[in-house]
């Protein structure tokens, strides 16, 4: 077992130790670290610890599974407090088991050591003056880095060189705000802004790195992906021991290394349409890197709807598509370009087409390049144009989009984003989705199957349904439906449309999102 | 029968196989030029799915093509 937890409580120890148990071990080490009465001369009544909760365990298991590597223990587990903490309270406890007592002691040395080091923990000391002061929790050297190398340990020793030069760390920005254009204001400028980055994948990977190097001073980060090894060959913020864990933490914790004074908030769910606009109105920019049309398009609505520019990209093989929607009056938006998404299957992606690496490198660059200059206030393109790259002629043009060609036709971009943002809002109220219909039937939902009798005979449910055609609903000339309904189709379409109907005549109906495409086929129809 | 410089990107270039050509034709109109490079070339995509340009402007799909015009066919990409 190799675990990292942060507790609220006290730990139970005993529980803790036998966690550790294995028979294949000789020694068993522990440490505590305890709340003393002093700290820097100053008398202390008690602390409080702070965590960036999330980022904090996927760290803390990092550091844990690095001892276990470097010394080839047998099990561990470390555990830190939060909360409020009394002199002689245990502030953190480490266990570890190995084979032999050396292993476990260097163990269990390594892990408090990077723990201090590393975690994003803030301790805020209460004084017996009645005062308090948030300090930092990283103190102390690391015994390990003055032993010989080990065996188990190359790939360490490459990951916290790198960590272990952080906290010291002051930014030098000289050779920005040398360029006249930029200069200490451009570096205030940076240091004041909010952007939100959508997608930490190929696009997102260049402009989260650019950004956080330049001192932007805030960095949303928006990705519900966990990384796999196929991203590898052009998401370059990650390395091969970051396989399966999640983009954002992944994310956070590189821009924590490379410009410590930037602050990251993470979501680790895509946004949506309840909840887009409020987060952009929080971004003074946005850029979007994700591989969806649709969150391209709800990001074009939101950033229209609350004034936030917004830079698009996209690639395809060799080449990309970039688009800067500067979201003031006049100024076309993506609608004005492709007014409806297209169908998913028409616009390619990088599974299914392929992409070379430096593809969506130079994009995303290109990305972090218009994000820096709308920041900075720097000159640019007097048109408002789609970009077209193709990186095998190298061949770049601008073609200019006419705004009172696109969306000024159906109300301008407002009242188009409005009328988008709208129906997006209805159809996450309308869809449910469940990983089996078994567990509709079990949240208390009466399924309705809308397709058509072929349909039905294809790929029959897997449930007890009623069946009723969406083309009968629509007519309403079905029997009365009766309490809470889950409408199922083949893709969400036709169930949404007739959740729509019944909701007019007073149904408590709701459409299952995605359609019977959305369920884990394996577990639902094996 | 005029020549026009057509050019072609993502889901297009890749089944034209070229990222450019130059082509004759007596299409009276953008939407038959594409009709015409369709059948040739088996594009998959739907007129409807397109934007068009002609000397790097968008175009609508009922312009009439002219000698020596450079139109481009862009699909929407997806990829990030």
């Amino acid at each position: 077992m190799m675990r990292f937890t942060l507790s609220a409580e006290p730990p139970d120890l005993s529980l803790l130790r036998e966690g550790l148990r294995h028979p294949g071990s000789g020694g068993f080490c522990a440490f505590e670290g305890w709340v003393r009465d002093s700290n820097e001369g100053r008398r202390v009544s008690g602390l409080e610890y702070e965590a960036y909760a999330e980022l904090a365990v996927a760290e803390g298991e990092r550091i844990v599974a690095e001892a276990a590597a470097r010394y080839g223990v047998l099990a561990a587990h470390a555990v830190h407090r939060t909360g409020d903490l009394r002199v002689g309270d245990l502030a953190v406890w480490i266990g570890v088991c190995a084979a032999h007592r050396d292993e476990a002691f260097r163990a269990c040395r390594y892990i408090i050591d990077e723990i201090k080091q590393r975690l994003p923990i803030w301790k805020k000391e209460h004084y017996l003056e009645g005062d308090t002061a948030w300090v930092a929790c990283a103190h102390g050297g690391r015994a390990h880095e003055s032993e010989p190398p080990q065996r188990h340990d190359r790939q360490q020793d490459h990951a916290h060189s790198h960590a272990g030069t952080r906290l010291a760390f002051t930014p030098d920005y000289s050779r920005q705000t040398r360029l006249r254009e930029v200069g200490d204001a451009g570096q205030a400028r940076l240091a004041a802004a909010r952007v939100l980055v959508i997608g930490a994948g190929g696009l997102g990977c260049p402009v989260i790195s650019y950004l956080a190097a330049a001192g932007v001073g805030r960095l949303g980060i928006v990705d519900g992906d966990v990384l796999d090894a196929s991203n590898l060959h052009r998401q370059l913020l990650y390395d091969a021991r970051d396989v399966g864990q999640r983009k954002v933490d992944l994310a956070a914790r590189r821009v924590a290394e490379l410009n410590p004074t930037v602050a990251v908030q993470t979501w680790n769910e895509p946004l949506h349409a309840g909840n887009i606009a409020e987060v952009f109105a929080g971004h003074d920019l946005v850029v979007e890197c994700t591989d969806d049309l649709a969150s391209r398009y709800l990001a074009n609505d939101a950033a229209v709807l609350t004034g936030t520019p917004l830079i698009l990209a996209s690639v395809y093989q060799y080449e990309g598509q970039l688009q800067v929607i500067g979201a003031t009056p006049g100024e076309p938006c993506l609608r004005c370009l492709w007014s409806e998404q297209p169908a998913p299957g028409l616009a390619g992606s990088c599974v299914e087409s392929g992409v070379l690496g430096p593809v969506p490198g130079v994009l995303g660059t290109m990305q972090a390049m218009e994000a820096l200059k709308l920041l900075l206030g720097l000159p640019r393109a007097a048109d408002h144009a789609l970009q077209l790259v193709n990186l095998l002629d190298g061949s770049n043009q601008r073609l200019p989009i006419d705004a009172a060609a696109g969306c000024a036709r159906h109300g301008g971009c407002v009242a188009v984003a409005q009328r988008a943002i709208a129906g997006a809002r209805e159809q996450l109220d309308i869809d449910r989705r469940f990983d089996r219909l078994h567990d509709a039937i079990a949240a208390g939902y009466a399924i309705i199957d809308v397709r058509e009798t072929q349909e039905i005979a294809a790929r029959p449910l897997p449930v007890a349904s009623r069946r009723v055609p969406a083309t009968v609903l629509a007519a309403a000339a079905c029997e009365p439906i009766e309490g809470r309904v889950l409408l199922v189709c083949a893709s969400g379409k036709r169930s949404a449309h007739a959740a729509r109907l019944l909701r007019q005549r007073g149904v408590d109906a709701y459409s299952l999102g995605g359609g019977l495409a959305a369920l884990p086929t394996e577990a639902e129809f094996r | 029968m005029i020549e026009v410089n057509v050019q072609y990107y993502a889901q297009l270039r890749e089944q034209a196989g070229v990222s450019a050509e130059r082509v004759g034709t007596d299409a009276a109109s953008l939407r038959a030029l594409y009709r015409e490079l369709s059948a040739r070339h088996g594009f998959s995509l739907p007129l409807e799915a397109l934007k068009v340009a002609v000397n790097a402007r968008f175009s609508d799909w009922d312009r009439v093509p002219g000698a020596g015009d450079t139109v481009v066919f862009i699909p929407p990409v997806a990829g990030g």
